[in-house]
């Protein structure tokens, strides 16, 4: 790979003056797991790299007392899943950052990373949209929080200005008897990108299902709720109920991995099976 | 260049340095700290070949940044070592047979510590969990798991060398690997991991047009860069390559032919003074119209790949190019008469089928190093599976007589057909030249594996057939259209051997084959384990199972209907013997073990699941497929202590034939295996010629030349013995290394007083050191006549079979094989525990073409050239179980009666889990892969249209 300057500083106000300074050409290092693949490729060519991991906080999983969860940006993803907490609170997270890549890349990759990266298939996104994360930003001018749903603008694409990190996700408390769950569609058993991923909330009070869906747009979509889910109405009723809403905001592409129609199909089964898992009684499938 | 300091720990030693912030964690312990068990598999995080331990996880080395690791603590395979004496763990792998090339061995070792480390007692699914990031392509991954399961169950090794405690005789026994050591301690030299002094680091410029005339290339601005050593381009290469076809560039000339073609190489310093280099180089292309479907390049007035196949050379009287036609080979079968055979057909049946080009994926990529000397010799280090081949081909092209060659071949990392013949030598040996015979080495990126180096070839099939009414075939005229690519030195023969293997190991007594090897603007073709033969019997056998439904008769009756036997002929003219073995018990032992005759799968699955399941079978044959003079030689050297060198030029690139010369070596000159060495280095200048490592022959024909060799030593023993020991040489005994003459037992001798020359206490001297030499070439093959193809091609017939039970989801189109069975006949298990841990690989191998891999083109570019979007089977991939049968129906020509088995695995997987999946779903597939997308979408069209699920219609005919 080419040659960039490297600078490991240790809080957000040097990040953030290292990013104003270098303006647009400094690039952040978290996991490197999405960035060394494009600096050896020649895909991205920076002339600074800073390297967030020893930055104070960012490494911190925390929990306020009312509940909500902030996860640093240089928290790597194998502790997330291993979190017994967040897996018991935000099973479609842990689930979710569980299936990124291979035990190696989990070993290094962030959320903050693979949120930043913003490639549409990352697999930490469709949960935290589903549970109404906002993604917590550092500029030079200070802080500010972004819903994540208004984070990505496009492939590769977010709000981060050129002085801006992100600093970390911030995951509100679970809804009483918040249910929620992710799947994912790849090419064999083994490490894949998503063909799709999905994951769904359903929030038992007010019978609400939210989904969001991966690999099918420019950004992971995040779907309108679909309320009022009857209490009569079964697993497999609410189910084409979400898929049909899915099929209704995706616009996948054919490309190399899968053609349109096969994510088209696979988004409505992976809404059906995410809603069998969140209403309905175990059937022994997936 | 902004350096950054940093320290860390790195197998218990400190270290301080200055380190470029660009510089990978993998990089500086290649580099800098000098460990050779770290292994560039891919660059981008997928293979994890360069897995280490870093703070106690298991990380790849490629996507750390040495800056990231300053304060960190890294431990490697030779950090798995305490005091020489290897871990449990490194014991189980040798003991399970967990190791073939040794290339991802190093990182799957420091997988499964990290996890040992964590969980001391891991489930069999979180030990596949935490090795999926692991690729291997040659163990099947279940000896790994296994391997590793033995540890986290307190599994005791057998021993520390393993072989200590064994006595002969060794073969048919389980020796374990000689190699097996090395390559767990990580200290098993690659090409990959050599560095010569002085050595440049090449680069290369690939096309981005798979079809293009070259206007003008511009490396002014390159040469002038930094550390550059040497540019070429094609217009400075006047050469044509190739092992059967003289067909191919070093660097494209005039004209690029497919999309990857290397077009300008550059030599420097260090890689990236090459890299950038290269990327400086302007080339100006004219795309011209590519040819990309084979159908439309063979037709009248279609553009040519190469308007001059008529003044290349190429081997005449084997193959058959025809100009102006992109044919690089016709290859014709013709036995009995084939319209008269369908005319008696009760029906005819005809479907056509389709293979996808794929690649080999050998862990390690192509890599070779070249030196130029300044009094014209020419030494060359190549990752490369025929020393001798390179050589002969290598001064072929130059020039160069072959003494001046010297060719090395150290540890290889897999190769699997794909670094078979000559491939990225030459080119490191020009720039070399160029730059004043400093040694050059060039390391292929993986996407430079995908692009530029051969893959598998592409197959459209189409089988007609014609059979009786009581299912015997009468009739079969079938054409074979290879999707060669761009060029076919090798690809020939692929069309060769497949059409003589053609039509399956059935007796077809009316057969008309037409195999055409057609160029096309693609990536090319060549040799890939078992090459023609599971791209023809993926058709071959499909079609069995639609035949036999067509008739309504079970496709096991079908088969076994069929079948080769003796007194039939082959469709080549070679009549079948009891020394070709039992294809039938081969397929009787498969079926048994799948519960064939319960067509119903053992579990069913559970109603409205989804979950559909199905059984197949499949038959397989194979022979050497290679010309009839090749030949193959060994020396035996003795040591003054009674330990021998045995050297052959054959190479084991992961195989485990040292291992199985080991054995014969010792058992033929009553030795212990301790005391046999296979130096790990086939080197043109010391070790004895060998045509090349392919075909399954190795075992076969080196077998055959150490057994000579081996008794050429004793005889040369025991004429010295029966001298000193004043009895005649008939009567000479030897075992363990010791020699008498029966009855006489009081007076024995040491092999050490014998095999550099017997000393008397007077000191008279008789002998000498005593040197075995042994060769072999194939009895009795000819060539195919031009017309018929009849003749004997064929050295050995391994014949073979498998039972397959899939699962099939049929919301997700995903397959699953639950079961597996293999039953070959051997002839001999030479090693039971390599021919088992061979068919593991060579079936995982297989699942892979079948459900999993292709080569994806837009327009003739590859799409998917990269582990991004090429994908092998991981550990989360492998059958739920695989049983292996091997049966011993000894071949007359073969050591001790065995066969080749290297390729057979893998061959015929696709066509017996294809037949279990049609029989799952009841939809019929007739293109590989079986993936997921492709699965699924047959299935939805098949409920959307309830007609003919079949896109190609039988065609009825006859009586």
């Amino acid at each position: 790979m080419n040659g960039f300057r490297y600078e490991r500083p240790t809080t957000v106000a040097q990040v953030t003056a290292l990013l104003a300074e270098a303006a647009g050409k400094a690039k952040v290092l978290a996991g490197g797991t999405d960035l060394l693949v494009a600096l050896r490729s020649g895909a991205s060519r920076p002339e600074l790299l800073v390297d967030i991991k020893r930055v104070e906080g960012l490494t911190e999983i925390r929990w306020t007392p009312a509940g909500d969860l902030e996860i640093g940006a240089a928290v790597e993803v194998r502790r997330i899943y291993e979190d017994p907490r967040i897996a018991t609170a935000f099973p479609a997270l842990a689930q979710g950052a569980a299936a990124i890549g291979s035990l190696q890349i989990r070993n290094r990759a962030t959320v903050g990373g693979n949120l930043a990266n913003a490639s549409p298939c990352m697999d930490t996104a469709p949960p935290l949209l589903v549970l109404g994360a906002s993604a917590r930003v550092a500029g030079s001018a200070g802080e500010r929080q972004v819903p994540l749903q208004s984070f990505f603008l496009g492939v590769k694409k977010t709000v981060l200005a050129p002085d801006e990190v992100l600093i970390a996700v911030i995951v509100p408390a679970p809804a009483a008897g918040l249910r929620s769950a992710f799947d994912k569609i790849k090419r064999i058993y083994g490490h894949d990108l998503a063909l799709v991923n999905a994951a769904a909330t359903f929030e038992p009070a007010s019978r609400t299902l939210r989904a969001a869906v991966g690999s099918c747009g420019v950004t992971p979509i995040l779907l309108p709720p679909l309320s009022g889910i009857a209490k009569s109405a079964g697993p497999e009723e609410a189910g084409r109920r979400l898929a049909a809403l899915a099929l209704e905001h995706i616009c996948p592409i054919d490309d190399v991995r899968a053609s349109a129609e096969y994510r088209r199909d696979m988004t409505a089964l992976l809404c059906r099976r995410l809603v069998e898992r969140l209403l309905g009684k175990s059937t022994g499938r997936r | 260049m902004e350096t950054v300091p940093i320290t860390l720990t790195v197998n218990g030693e400190k270290l301080a340095l200055d380190v470029p912030a660009h510089r990978t964690l993998l990089e500086l312990l290649k580099g800098e700290v000098h460990l050779t068990s770290p292994k560039l598999g891919c660059g981008i995080g997928e293979c994890g070949a360069c897995t280490v331990i870093m703070n106690g996880q298991a990380v790849n080395a490629c996507l750390v940044l040495a800056a990231e690791a300053d304060g960190a603590v890294i431990s490697t395979a030779e950090g798995a070592l305490d005091r020489d004496v290897l871990s449990a763990l490194q014991q189980a792998f040798i003991d399970f047979g967990a190791i073939q090339c040794g290339f991802c061995t190093p990182g799957m070792l420091n997988s499964a510590r990290a996890l040992l480390a964590r969980t001391a007692h891991p489930t069999r699914a979180e030990i596949v969990e935490a090795l999926a990031g692991n690729f291997c392509r040659c163990t099947g991954y279940e000896p790994i798991i296994q391997a590793v399961e033995a540890v986290a169950g307190g599994h005791k090794p057998s021993s520390q060398s393993g072989a200590a405690t064994v006595t002969g005789p060794y073969v048919g026994g389980a020796t374990p690997r000689v190699d097996g050591i090395a390559k767990v301690a990580g200290t098993a030299a690659f090409v990959h991991d050599m560095v010569l002094p002085g050595m440049l680091h090449a680069r290369i410029l690939t096309s981005p047009h798979p079809a293009a005339r070259i206007v003008r290339v511009d490396v002014e601005k390159a040469r002038a860069m930094p550390g550059v050593k040497a540019v070429l381009t094609g217009a400075d290469l006047p050469y044509k390559l190739g092992l059967y076809m003289e067909d191919k560039d070093i660097l494209a000339r005039g004209t690029v032919r497919h999309q990857g073609e290397a077009v300008a190489a550059v030599a420097a310093e260090t890689v990236e003074q090459a890299r950038v280099a290269c990327e400086a180089i302007a080339v100006t292309y004219e795309p011209i119209d590519p040819v990309l479907d084979v159908h439309e390049a063979v037709r009248d007035g279609a553009p040519q790949v190469h308007p001059d196949v008529a003044n290349y050379n190429w081997m005449k009287g084997v193959f058959f190019p025809k100009p102006g036609k992109n044919i690089a080979h016709h290859q014709k079968i013709r036995k009995g008469d084939v319209e008269k055979g369908f005319a008696e057909a009760d029906r005819v049946f005809e479907f056509r089928f389709w293979n996808p080009q794929v690649q080999h994926v050998p862990l390690e990529t192509h890599t070779a190093i070249a030196t130029a000397r300044a009094d014209g010799e020419v030494e060359i280090i190549t990752s490369a599976q025929s020393p001798f081949t390179v050589r002969h081909l290598f001064s072929h092209t130059f020039g160069i007589a072959q003494h001046k060659v010297r060719v090395r071949v150290p540890y290889v990392g897999g190769g699997f057909g794909g670094k078979a013949g000559i491939h990225l030598e030459p080119l490191v040996y020009c720039l070399s030249k160029a730059a004043r015979g400093r040694p050059v080495k060039i390391v292929a990126t993986r996407e430079e594996e995908f692009n530029t180096l051969p893959c598998r070839q592409g197959l459209h099939s189409t089988i007609r057939t014609g059979v009786t009414k009581d299912g015997r075939i009468v009739a079969q005229e079938i054409t074979y259209l290879w999707d060669a690519g761009a060029y076919a030195d090798y690809g020939v023969n692929i069309g060769r051997a497949a059409a003589y293997s053609g039509a399956g190991p059935y007796v077809v007594p009316n057969c008309k084959i037409d195999s055409l090897v057609v160029y096309t603007n693609k990536v090319f073709g060549t040799a890939y384990r078992g090459f023609g033969h599971l791209e023809v019997l993926w058709g071959v056998e499909r079609n069995m199972d639609l035949l036999a439904r067509a008739l309504g008769i079970d496709p096991y009756e079908f088969r076994r209907k069929n079948l080769l036997r003796v007194g039939e002929t082959t469709i080549t003219g070679e009549r079948f013997t009891t020394g070709h073995g039992r294809p039938d018990e081969c397929l009787r032992l498969v079926a048994e073990a799948i519960g064939w005759d319960d067509k119903r799968a053992s579990t069913p699955a559970a109603a409205g699941s989804g979950i559909v399941r199905g059984k197949g079978l499949a038959m397989l044959h194979k022979a050497p497929a290679m010309p009839t003079f090749t030949s193959c030689s060994a020396t035996i050297l003795f040591n003054g202590d009674g330990s021998v060198n045995v050297l052959v030029s054959g190479v084991d690139y992961g195989q485990g034939t040292y291992t199985t010369l080991a054995q014969i070596a010792a058992d033929e000159l009553k030795l212990p295996v301790e005391k046999i060495r296979i130096p790990w280095e086939s080197d043109t200048d010391y070790t004895p010629y060998d045509w090349q490592t392919v075909a399954s022959r190795f075992s076969v024909m080196g077998g055959n030349a150490v057994i000579e060799a081996a008794r050429d030593c004793l005889g040369q023993i025991k004429s010295v013995a029966a001298e000193v020991l004043r009895s005649p040489v008939e009567q000479i005994e030897c075992e363990n290394g010791v020699v008498w003459a029966r009855g006489k037992k009081d007076k024995k001798l040491n092999y050490s007083q014998l095999v550099l020359g017997y000393s008397y206490p007077d000191g008279h001297s008789i002998g000498g050191p005593v040197i075995g030499r042994g060769r072999y070439i194939a009895q009795g093959l000819t060539n195919l006549d031009p017309e018929t193809g009849q003749g004997l091609p064929a050295l050995n017939w391994t014949y073979g079979a498998h039972g397959v039970e899939v699962e099939v989801d049929t919301d997700t189109g995903a397959v699953r094989v639950l079961k597996i069975a293999s039953a070959f006949d051997v002839g001999k298990v030479l090693n039971v525990q390599q021919c088992r841990t061979q068919v593991i690989g060579g079936v995982v191998q297989g699942i892979g073409s079948a459900v999993i891999e292709k080569f994806v083109f837009e327009d003739g570019r590859l799409m998917n050239g990269s582990f991004t979007d090429y994908k092998i089977p991981t550990t989360k991939d492998v059958p739920g179980e695989m049983q292996q049968f091997f049966l011993e129906t000894p071949h007359p020509q073969g050591p001790y009666g065995a066969r080749g088995v290297a390729e057979h695995p893998m061959i015929s997987v696709p066509g017996a889990v294809g037949n279990a999946v049609v029989n799952a779903t009841g939809v019929e597939f007739f293109e590989l892969p079986l993936d997921r997308e492709r699965v699924y979408l047959a299935l939805k069209r098949a409920t959307q249209v309830t007609s003919q699920p079949n896109p190609v219609a039988p065609v009825m005919a006859g009586a």
